[in-house]
């Protein structure tokens, strides 16, 4: 049994060092998207809106609202933003009032 | 669409191919015949029951549907029978591997076998029988009301565990029947999960299908959505680009290595072995890691979609993290495997017996290490995907420690596959016309044979959905496993072993 | 007393979200969580299991994960609150004693991936009252390990102050 206790102190720790520092690899977790409102139009945000299986994405009047909470980081709105929608490489997004989940991302753009 | 071959011949009588496939063949079956041809198919054809499901048209009337694997013959015959009114020949009678299916079919459809046998309740809870929505579509036909009562007499007791569990385990009500500490029979209640995901697919265009397919069981999320993309690629007539075929070849075995890493995970833990337990662990977030860097997601969630891909692997990511965590795997297995205290615990411990495991028609590694040589990857080959064929190794001792074995063969097999497709991975995917048709779908998942079966309307979203992940079929073993000479303490190294889901089932 | 004969006044039920949020800083170097299942697909199950591996240890930060809710400060929750989940999700909840908290994990539990039918309510809050939400499909360890901490006030949350428009400031 003692070869269990040898080959652990081989490897070393593995632990992370959260929360003094992000892990480099947790990079590429799926994250919320961020949208450049200077290039979203009315028509384009109802798209991503039609388009997005949780509901997370919808417009209202002259603002793309979108709920974090609902969002799961599936990558649809990425492919069909055409440059307007990055990654935002936000995962760590834990609140304690739901309604800071809700963002509001102004329609700068024209059709 | 390729040339269909000359039809099977069932008991002389010729049989229809599925449009679009030569590997499916359906034929339509009267419900005085259904018994027969079911028997015949069994045992003049070892024609293995992999699936039995229903369906209801738009005037109520039900069809019931048997998938059976011709695994020597690569080829899955569906015979499709009408009802008559709510009754249907006792199939469970001659094939217990109906057993489960029958009971399905009576809570969400209110048909039910010509003898009334009474059936169990599968997944509509007790407390909301009457209002809770099932597959039905029309109203007014019987609801199951007359299920088996649930009973525990004589000097036993029922003990009753879950549903809420330890940490981090899904709910499942487990009823240890026991009059101390022998196990004389359990019963599991898995309907705490129904989500009704087959109810919701309705009315959705497959694209937008694929997203909670992925999610019904998101441990098995690559082979299930393989099985569903596979039935919509069928139905429509498309053929999925190679390069596609091989990145989705690339993904399942990804999510094979994990699965059985975690398994051994498990395992460790319900054997008390803390150590192994950490270590597994390791190799278990190396290789989620490696899932990430590879495809974008730790569970490879988003990488099929109906006709491709929505994503190629990251080939110089697996190809550098690849063989390190499966030198750590190795390592691992090599030092669990002299661990007596280990092994020790594992070894006779839940036997699912070679006949268990064939009447009750199982698969995957709990199937395999019972003897049963199938896998849907070599028995029922689909293109670029599935060359070369793998290595399909049993195990005769159907025990714990025979499923361990099962699954490191797997993994190393795993490795070779992955090797042999990485270099012809690529994203894309043929467009899926929205048409009207029927198909089948199938995958070998981690779990083992995952089934899919769709059927599209005219405007091509999904009229009915089947979605069959392997769980499906291997829970029924469960109790059999629990009930040969175990103890308490050994029923979570049974769970382990068997590595299903209850989102699985319960989908 | 204001709101007497309608039920609770909204500004009593924000007092007691408040004390709730302040008790659980009491368990910020020991907080002993139990995790319930309300219909997930068992994914977030797999990351909220890691959170006590090696790589990520969740017994370095204080916190310890337990089967009797007696023993519980903070109910996990994940899963869109099936209907069928009824009974046991009220019963963990009302089975562990005061002061308690509840984290919802993952899209499912935070209203996203189920609507609320026959079937589902959709979301963890329509059924208890919830502490922390925790977004991800499935929130991986890490986020996972930043809800415990913001539960117990370890750490602050990021999301509000996080703004999600690359171009501020362009105009209107």
């Amino acid at each position: 049994m003692a070869f269990w206790f040898y080959r652990g102190l081989r490897r070393g720790i593995a632990t992370t060092r959260y929360p003094k520092t992000v892990d480099p690899w947790a990079r590429r977790l799926p994250s919320a998207p961020a949208f450049h409102s200077a290039r979203l139009t009315a028509g384009l945000v109802d798209r991503l809106a039609r388009e997005c299986p949780t509901g997370a994405v919808h417009r209202e009047d002259h603002d793309l609202v979108l709920d974090v909470g609902r969002c799961t980081g599936c990558g649809r709105c990425l492919e069909l933003g055409h440059g307007a929608v990055r990654p935002s490489g936000e995962f760590l997004l834990a609140v304690t009032d739901r309604a800071a989940l809700v963002k509001r991302i102004p329609i700068r753009g024209e059709d | 669409m390729t040339d269909p071959g000359p039809p099977t011949t069932v008991n002389g009588e010729g049989v229809a191919l599925l449009p679009g496939s030569d590997r499916i063949q359906t034929k339509r079956v009267e419900t005085t015949r259904l018994a027969e041809l079911s028997h015949e198919l069994a045992v003049d054809h070892g024609a293995r029951l992999a699936d039995l499901f229903a369906e209801d048209g738009p005037d109520g009337e039900v069809t019931l549907r048997s998938v059976y694997a011709l695994d020597g013959e690569s080829r899955y015959l569906v015979l499709e029978c009408p009802l008559d009114g709510d009754r249907f020949p006792p199939l469970s009678d001659l094939d217990p591997a109906a057993f489960v299916e029958e009971c399905e079919i009576y809570e969400q459809y209110g048909a039910r076998p010509e003898n009334r046998k009474r059936l169990n309740r599968v997944l509509v809870p007790p407390h909301r029988s009457d209002r809770f929505p099932r597959l039905r579509r029309r109203d007014g036909r019987r609801l199951a009301r007359d299920y088996e009562p649930h009973v525990v007499s004589g000097e036993a007791f029922e003990f009753p565990f879950g549903p809420v569990r330890a940490a981090g385990w899904e709910s499942l009500y487990m009823g240890l029947v026991t009059t101390g500490e022998e196990v004389l029979d359990l019963y599991l209640f898995q309907w705490h999960k129904h989500r009704g995901i087959e109810r919701r697919l309705r009315g959705l265009d497959p694209e937008r299908a694929t997203f909670f397919a992925e999610r019904a069981d998101g441990l098995s999320s690559v082979g299930d959505t393989l099985a569903f993309c596979r039935a919509v690629e069928m139905a429509t007539g498309t053929e999925v680009p190679a390069p596609a075929g091989h990145t989705r070849a690339v993904a399942l075995e990804l999510e094979r290595i994990y699965n059985h890493a975690a398994a051994v995970a498990a395992m460790c833990q319900t054997t008390g072995l803390s150590v192994g337990q950490a270590r597994s662990e390791i190799v278990l977030e190396q290789l989620l890691r490696l899932n990430l860097a590879a495809f974008g997601h730790r569970y490879l969630f988003g990488v099929i979609s109906p006709g491709g891909v929505r994503r190629e692997p990251n080939v110089d990511e697996i190809q550098a993290l690849l063989p390190a965590a499966l030198d750590e795997f190795r390592y691992l297995v090599d030092a669990l495997l002299v661990t007596n205290s280990h092994v020790d615990r594992l070894e006779s411990t839940g036997v699912v017996t070679p006949e268990n495991a064939h009447l009750l028609s199982l698969v995957g590694p709990v199937a395999r290490a019972s003897g049963q040589a199938i896998d849907a990857r070599r028995d029922h080959p689909t293109g670029a995907g599935d060359e070369p064929a793998p290595l399909v190794r049993t195990q005769d001792g159907g025990d714990a420690l025979a499923r361990m074995r099962v699954m490191v063969d797997e993994v190393e097999d795993a490795e070779r596959l992955i090797s042999a497709h990485l270099g012809e991975a690529g994203a894309g995917a043929e467009p899926v016309p929205l048409a009207e048709g029927a198909g089948l779908g199938w995958a070998e998942s981690p779990r083992g044979e995952a089934l899919a079966w769709v059927s599209l309307d005219a405007g091509g979203c999904i009229d009915h959905a089947r979605l069959r992940p392997a769980s499906v079929r291997n829970w029924r073993a469960f109790d059999d496993a629990a009930r040969a000479q175990n103890v308490f303490t050994d029923i979570p190294i049974i769970e382990a072993s068997f590595w299903l889901t209850v989102a699985g089932f319960a989908r | 007393m204001p709101g007497d004969e309608n039920g609770p006044a909204p500004e009593l039920d924000e007092l007691s979200a408040e004390l709730r949020r302040r008790a659980l800083r009491l368990f910020d170097r020991s907080l002993h969580i139990r995790t319930v299942d309300t219909g997930s697909c068992a994914v977030c199950e797999s990351e909220i299991r890691l959170l006590a591996a090696p790589h990520y240890d969740l017994h370095r930060l204080g916190f310890f994960f337990t089967p009797a809710p007696r023993h519980a400060d903070l109910l996990m929750v994940t899963g869109p609150a099936v209907r069928a989940a009824d009974n046991l999700l009220l019963k963990a909840y009302h089975a562990m004693p005061g002061p308690k908290a509840v984290i919802a994990v993952g899209a499912c539990a935070l209203g996203g991936v189920y609507p609320e039918d026959e079937l589902a309510h959709g979301a963890i809050d329509r059924v208890l009252p919830v502490d922390v939400f925790v977004p991800g499909c499935p929130p991986s360890p890490l986020a996972l390990l930043q809800g415990l901490l913001v539960a117990v006030g370890r750490l602050e949350e990021r999301v509000s102050a996080l703004s999600l428009d690359l171009d501020p400031g362009s105009g209107r």
